[in-house]
C-alpha cells in the first residue's frame, strides 16, 4: 500500500524546515516519494511445459533523498552533497539523509545552484488513475492472464491452426505487463511550496511467435487509466506471428524502406535521443555535436518531447527536480532547435569554457533551447526514487507525420518493411552514429508499394550511421501509437518513417531457411 | 533515531527468518514451498570528471524478496519484494509475514486461471504444467567475503581523493582528452538465503570496481573507449590492482591511463576497413570475453532457450524444443570448449545460488560438442536433469534469472605470439568494444577497441572503429588455434529481465584464431 499524499507533502515540508535551521546549509532540496513496480511476466508455449503467467512480482520502496548545499568548512565555496534514507519520511530519517550528504559533500566547481523557478507554469494535474493506485494482488494475476487469454484466442482462431497440431508449431506467447504507480512531494529553499505529482501507467509488450515456421509478431500498449486496459497486446502479437508464416530471405543491398514503429522507436531509443541529451554534448559524445541550430534531418522530420501532453502515457504534472514539464521541440523541420535537460547540465553548460565549439552556438544566446523540463529519477524499471539524483530522460517523444500507411508504401514503392528491429546499438561509440541491428519480426518485403510476402525474422542486418537515416527521411507516418521498447523509461508516439537507404546484410544462413 | 543498519544484523535474524521459512507452508492449505532472501550491503564510492569531483557517497541498502509455490490443482509462483530501512529493523519479520501472504495470494491466484485456462483451452493450454523445482541437496552454511582492505574502513575522502587524482592524470596527458568519467566504487554485500526445505545460506562478498570513460579528439578524428577493472576484493582493488592466475589489472590510475593512451593513439589511426569476405582474424582474451558472453553465455540460459526470455532477451540457437537441439552435437571446432564457474575465482564467483543450490562447472561446449545448459531448479526439472546453480538476481527485491558467472572459453596449449607468427596476412583484433547479437545468438556484429593488420607474421598498421562480424556456428568451427593465456575479466553490466537487472560476472578466453568479416566504419 502506496503511503499517501499528505504524508510525503507534511514530511517535505518539515524536512525543509530542519535543513533550514542548519547552520552550514545555504540550499536545501527534499524529494519524498512512494513507488509501487508491479509486473507479470508472461510466458507460453504450446511445445513446452510452461505457467502461462510466469511470475506476478512487485517491488515496493518509500523514502527520502535530500540535496543540500554546504558551507565549506575551510574558507570560501560550497560543498554539494546528496543523502537519502529509506523507509522513514520523520525527522530521524531526515537526520540520517543530511549525515550522509555531509560526509559525501564535494567541491564540484561545476556547480551553480539547486533548481530554480523558470518562470514556466505546471499545466498538468490530477490526471492519474486512484484505481490503478489500489491494485489488488489478483487484479496484478487477472492482468497477466487476460493478455495471454487474448492471444490464445488470436491463435486459436487461427485457419493455420485449424489442421496444424500446436506442438509442431510451437507456439509462443511472451513478454509482461507492468503496473507503474508512483507518487512525490518535493520542496527546496529555492521553491518552498510543497508540490506533489502522482501518476499511474499500465504497460504491456508481447511477442508471439510460431516458431515452427519462423514467424513472430510483437503487441504493445500503454494506458494511464485501468478501464483502458483491455490486454490488446497479447491478441495483436499473436495475430502478427500468424501473419508472418511463410516468411523469405532477402538478398544483400540498400533498400528503400518503411521502418515501422518499434524499429523508429529503438532508433530513437538508442541513438538519436541519448545524442539530444545535454549531458552527453557535455562529454562531447554526441553524433550531433557543434550543430545546435543547424540542419541535421530531413525537412520532413520533427521531433517534440512533451512531459505535459494530457492523456498521454509519459506525462507528468511537474519534473523530480520540481520543475513544470513541457513541451521541447527537439528538431524542427530537421533542423536541431533544443535539447534534452535537467536543472545541473543546463546550469554546467554555461560555465564550460568549450560549450560554444560543442553547442555550435553560444549557449547564453540559446538558452531558449536549454530548458530544464527533463530532470527525473526514474530507475528500477519505473517509478521516482528519492534515493537517486535526477538525470535527463525523456517522457512522450511525439513524432509529427502527415502520410497514412499506404502512403508510405507508395513512396518506397519497391523495398523493404522494417517492423521491428533488435540489439541496436552504436557499435563504434554514439558519436560516431555508426549502427547495426538485426530484423526479428513484423518485417516484409514491399512490393509495388504494398506489403508481399514476410521476412523471415534473423536473417538481415542492418549495417548505416543514424546520420545516413535521418537525412534519408522521405516520409513520416500520420498514425502514432505508443510504443515501448526493452528498459527505456520514456514513451514514444511513434510513426511509421520511410527512408530513401539502408544497407542490410543477410545472416545466418547456417540456419537453413 | 536509527542508526545504519549493520551487515551484523542478518546475525540477530537469521534464526527466526529460517523458522518463518520452514513453517509457512504447514500454515497454509495450497502452499507446497517458500524461500526467502534478505540483503545487506554497505558500501562508498565517488565519481570525478575532467578532474573535478562530481560526487562521492557512503551508504547501505537493505532489502527482501520472497517466493511462493502454491496451487489446488496446478501450482503456480507468485513473489514479493521490498526496499527497507533501518527503521524497519525490528519489524523485518512482519514485513516478511505480510510479504508471504501477497506471494502465496498471487501465486494460488495464479494457478486457479491455469487450471482454468487448460480448461478453456484444450488444444493449446495442455502444456500448462504442474510447476515442479528438481531437488537438491540442502545445505547450511556460511561464506564470508575475502578482502585486504575492508571497504567499510576505507574513508570516503580517500575514495574520492584517489578517484579526483586518477581523473587529473587522465586529463593531463594530453590536451587532445577532452572528457574523463572515473568512478571508483567498493562494497560488502551480504545474502541470507533460506527455505521451507530447510536451506539455510549466509554469504558475503566484497565487491569492488573501477570505471573509466574517455572522449579524445585528434586532428581528424576523434575516439571513445569505456572500460572497467573489478575483482571480489576489498579497496586494494582499486589501489593496487590484482594479480592473481586468470585475473590481472593494474591499479585504477594506470589501467584509466592506459585507456586514455589507447583513446589517443586510436584518434590518430585510420578506420579499419571493411571485408566482404571472411579474412583470418586473431582475437585476444579482452575480445574473446564479449564473443564468449554474447554467443556462448547468453544462448547457454536455459530459461532463454526454453523460450521464457522471447520478448526481450531472445531466445537460443542452441534449443529448439525438447527432441531438437544441439546438445550431443558438434558446434565448434574440436579445439574449442566452454563453461561457467562459479566456485573459481572471478567478478561471478558465489558458492550457492539464490535457491540454495550448491554450484558447480558446467562445461557449454567441450572439445567442440555442445555439453550444458546453466539452469535453475525450475528449468532442470523440466528438462529431468539438476540445477548447476546459476539462478541469480541483482537485489534480494528482485526475482532471480539464470545468469552467467564466470564464463569463458578454456585455454588451449598454444603460444599465442605464436599463433600470430603463423599467420601471413590477417588481423589481430584486440580489447572488446560494442556488440551487436542476433536475436538467437546466431550471428554476431562486436567491434574491436583496436584492430591491427598482420603482415608475414607481424603486427603493422593499427586500425580504430574496426570489429567482426560472423556467423556464430562459422567462428566457431573456423577455430584452428587456441592459446594457453586464459584470462578473466570484470564484466559488471551484463542486462537482463524485466525490470532489467545489471549483473556483475567474470566473462573471458584465450588467444584465439578464426576467420570472420572486418566491420568498419558506416
Amino acid at each position: 500500500m502506496l503511503l499517501p499524499l499528505s504524508e510525503l507533502q507534511r514530511a517535505a515540508q518539515e524536512a525543509l524546515q530542519f535543513l533550514m535551521a542548519q547552520k552550514d546549509v545555504r540550499e536545501a532540496e527534499i524529494f519524498v516519494s512512494c513507488n509501487g513496480i508491479l509486473h507479470c511476466r508472461l510466458n507460453y508455449t504450446s511445445h513446452l511445459p510452461c505457467n502461462g503467467v510466469e511470475e506476478p512480482k512487485s517491488v515496493a520502496n518509500y523514502g527520502i533523498g535530500i540535496r543540500v548545499v554546504l558551507q565549506a568548512p575551510e574558507g570560501e565555496g560550497v560543498l554539494v552533497g546528496f543523502g537519502s534514507e529509506p523507509n522513514d519520511i520523520s525527522l530521524d530519517g531526515v537526520q540520517l539523509a543530511l549525515e550522509k550528504a555531509r560526509r559525501g559533500a564535494v567541491a564540484d566547481p561545476e556547480f551553480v545552484s539547486l533548481p530554480r523557478p523558470t518562470g514556466e507554469m505546471r499545466r498538468l494535474h490530477a490526471y492519474h488513475d486512484p484505481r490503478i493506485m489500489e491494485l489488488k494482488d489478483q487484479e496484478l494475476v487477472d492482468l497477466g492472464w487476460q493478455i495471454i487469454r487474448q492471444g490464445l484466442k488470436a491463435f486459436q482462431s487461427a485457419e493455420l491452426l485449424l489442421d496444424r497440431d500446436p506442438q509442431e508449431l510451437a507456439l509462443i506467447l511472451g513478454g509482461d505487463v507492468t503496473v507503474l504507480q508512483e507518487r512525490m512531494a518535493i520542496v527546496s529553499s529555492a521553491m518552498p511550496h510543497v508540490q506533489t505529482d502522482e501518476s499511474t501507467l499500465i504497460l504491456s509488450f508481447v511477442t508471439a511467435m510460431v516458431e515452427g515456421e519462423a514467424s513472430k509478431g510483437s503487441g504493445y500498449g500503454a494506458v494511464t487509466h485501468w478501464e483502458r486496459f483491455h490486454g490488446e497486446a497479447g491478441r495483436e502479437a499473436a495475430e502478427m506471428a500468424v501473419r508472418t508464416v511463410g516468411g523469405v530471405r532477402v538478398p544483400a543491398g540498400r533498400y528503400r524502406v518503411v521502418l515501422g514503429r518499434q524499429a523508429f522507436m529503438d532508433l530513437l531509443e538508442n541513438l538519436i535521443l541519448p545524442g539530444l541529451s545535454l549531458g552527453t554534448w557535455y562529454a562531447a559524445a554526441s553524433p550531433f555535436l557543434g550543430q545546435l541550430g543547424k540542419e541535421i534531418a530531413s525537412p520532413k522530420l520533427n521531433i517534440i518531447d512533451d512531459g505535459a501532453a494530457e492523456g498521454l502515457a509519459g506525462s507528468k504534472g511537474i519534473t523530480c527536480e520540481g520543475l513544470p514539464t513541457g513541451r521541447t521541440e527537439l528538431i524542427r523541420n530537421g533542423v536541431l532547435v533544443g535539447l534534452l535537460c535537467d536543472w545541473y547540465e543546463s546550469q554546467r553548460i554555461t560555465k564550460d569554457p568549450r560549450a560554444k565549439e560543442k553547442l555550435g552556438v553560444d549557449p547564453q544566446q540559446w538558452r531558449h533551447a536549454l530548458v530544464p523540463r527533463n530532470g527525473f529519477r526514474f530507475a528500477r524499471g519505473g517509478g521516482r526514487h528519492y534515493d537517486m539524483q535526477p538525470g535527463i530522460h525523456a517522457t512522450n517523444v511525439i513524432v509529427p507525420g502527415e502520410e497514412d500507411h499506404s502512403q508510405l508504401l507508395r513512396l518506397v514503392g519497391d523495398g523493404l518493411y522494417i517492423g521491428r528491429i533488435w540489439y541496436t546499438y552504436p557499435v563504434n561509440g554514439l558519436r560516431a552514429g555508426d549502427f547495426t541491428a538485426t530484423i526479428v519480426g513484423d518485417s516484409f518485403v514491399i512490393r509495388d508499394g504494398r506489403l508481399a510476402e514476410p521476412i523471415r525474422p534473423n536473417t538481415l542486418r542492418i549495417n548505416d550511421n543514424i546520420h545516413n537515416v535521418l537525412r534519408g527521411i522521405i516520409g513520416v507516418g500520420r498514425e502514432a501509437r505508443p510504443t515501448l521498447v526493452w528498459a527505456a523509461d520514456e514513451i514514444v508516439y511513434a510513426p511509421e518513417i520511410a527512408v530513401e537507404a539502408l544497407e542490410v546484410q543477410p545472416i545466418t544462413q547456417f540456419m537453413g531457411s | 533515531m536509527a542508526n545504519q543498519l549493520e551487515l551484523s544484523f542478518l546475525d540477530q535474524v537469521r534464526e527466526d527468518v529460517a523458522h518463518l521459512a520452514m513453517s509457512y507452508p504447514s500454515r497454509k492449505a495450497h502452499c507446497r514451498y517458500v524461500d526467502v532472501r534478505i540483503a545487506i550491503a554497505q558500501g562508498k564510492g565517488a565519481v570525478a570528471e575532467n578532474g573535478m569531483d562530481k560526487f562521492s557517497t557512503e551508504d547501505y541498502s537493505f532489502s527482501f524478496g520472497v517466493r511462493a509455490i502454491a496451487g489446488e490443482k496446478l501450482t503456480a509462483t507468485g513473489y514479493f519484494g521490498q526496499l527497507l530501512g533501518a527503521a524497519d529493523a525490528g519489524e523485518l519479520l512482519k514485513r516478511l509475514e505480510e510479504a508471504l501472504e501477497h506471494a502465496y495470494d498471487r501465486a494460488l491466484w495464479s494457478a486457479r486461471h491455469k487450471s482454468a485456462a487448460r480448461e478453456e483451452f484444450p488444444r493449446l493450454a495442455s502444456t500448462l504444467y504442474d510447476l515442479s523445482l528438481a531437488p537438491i541437496e540442502i545445505r547450511q552454511d556460511t561464506i564470508p567475503a575475502q578482502y585486504q582492505i575492508d571497504p567499510r574502513e576505507v574513508p570516503l575522502k580517500e575514495v574520492a581523493q584517489y578517484t579526483r587524482h586518477v581523473s587529473r592524470q587522465v586529463q593531463a596527458l594530453s590536451r587532445e582528452v577532452i572528457y574523463n568519467y572515473i568512478g571508483a566504487e567498493t562494497h560488502l554485500e551480504r545474502l541470507l538465503f533460506v527455505s521451507s526445505e530447510g536451506a539455510n545460506i549466509d554469504q558475503t562478498w566484497a565487491i569492488t570496481q573501477g570505471t573509466c570513460f574517455v572522449v579524445v579528439q585528434g586532428p581528424d578524428a576523434f575516439q571513445e573507449l569505456y572500460d572497467f577493472s573489478g575483482h571480489q576484493r576489498g579497496w586494494e582493488v582499486i589501489t593496487q590492482g590484482v594479480d592473481e592466475a586468470f585475473i590481472r589489472y593494474p591499479s585504477l590510475l594506470d589501467f584509466s591511463l592506459a585507456l586514455a593512451k589507447d583513446a589517443i593513439e586510436l584518434a590518430h589511426s585510420p578506420p579499419c576497413p571493411a571485408t566482404d569476405q571472411e579474412v583470418v582474424v586473431v582475437t585476444d582474451p579482452h575480445y574473446n570475453a564479449l564473443v564468449c558472453h554474447e554467443v556462448v553465455g547468453h544462448p547457454s540460459e536455459l530459461d532463454r532457450a526454453l523460450k521464457m526470455e522471447t520478448a526481450y532477451a531472445g531466445r537460443s540457437w542452441f534449443l529448439k524444443d525438447l527432441r531438437d537441439n544441439q546438445v550431443g552435437r558438434q558446434v565448434a571446432s574440436p579445439l574449442v570448449s566452454a563453461f561457467s564457474d562459479p566456485t573459481i575465482e572471478g567478478f561471478g564467483h558465489y558458492l550457492y545460488d539464490d535457491e540454495g543450490t550448491p554450484a558447480r562447472r558446467a562445461y557449454h561446449i567441450r572439445n567442440g560438442i555442445y555439453e550444458e545448459f546453466l539452469s535453475s531448479r525450475q528449468t532442470a526439472a523440466i528438462l529431468g536433469t539438476t540445477s548447476n546453480g546459476h539462478y541469480k538476481a541483482t537485489e534480494a527485491y528482485l526475482v532471480p534469472l539464470i545468469r552467467m558467472s564466470n564464463t569463458a572459453f578454456a585455454p588451449g596449449d598454444r603460444d599465442p605470439e605464436e599463433i600470430i607468427r603463423e599467420v601471413e596476412r590477417g588481423y589481430y583484433v584486440v580489447g572488446h568494444r560494442i556488440p551487436s547479437v542476433a536475436e538467437s545468438r546466431e550471428n554476431f556484429r562486436i567491434t574491436a577497441m583496436k584492430v591491427y593488420e598482420i603482415r608475414g607474421g607481424r603486427l603493422g598498421q593499427l586500425y580504430r572503429d574496426g570489429g567482426l562480424i560472423a556467423d556464430t556456428r562459422d567462428f566457431f568451427m573456423n577455430v584452428d588455434a587456441v592459446g594457453n593465456d586464459l584470462r578473466l575479466f570484470a564484466i559488471p553490466n551484463c542486462g537482463k529481465g524485466q525490470p532489467m537487472q545489471t549483473k556483475r560476472m567474470s566473462n573471458g578466453g584465450p588467444t584465439m584464431r578464426s576467420r570472420a568479416r572486418l566491420s568498419g566504419r558506416t
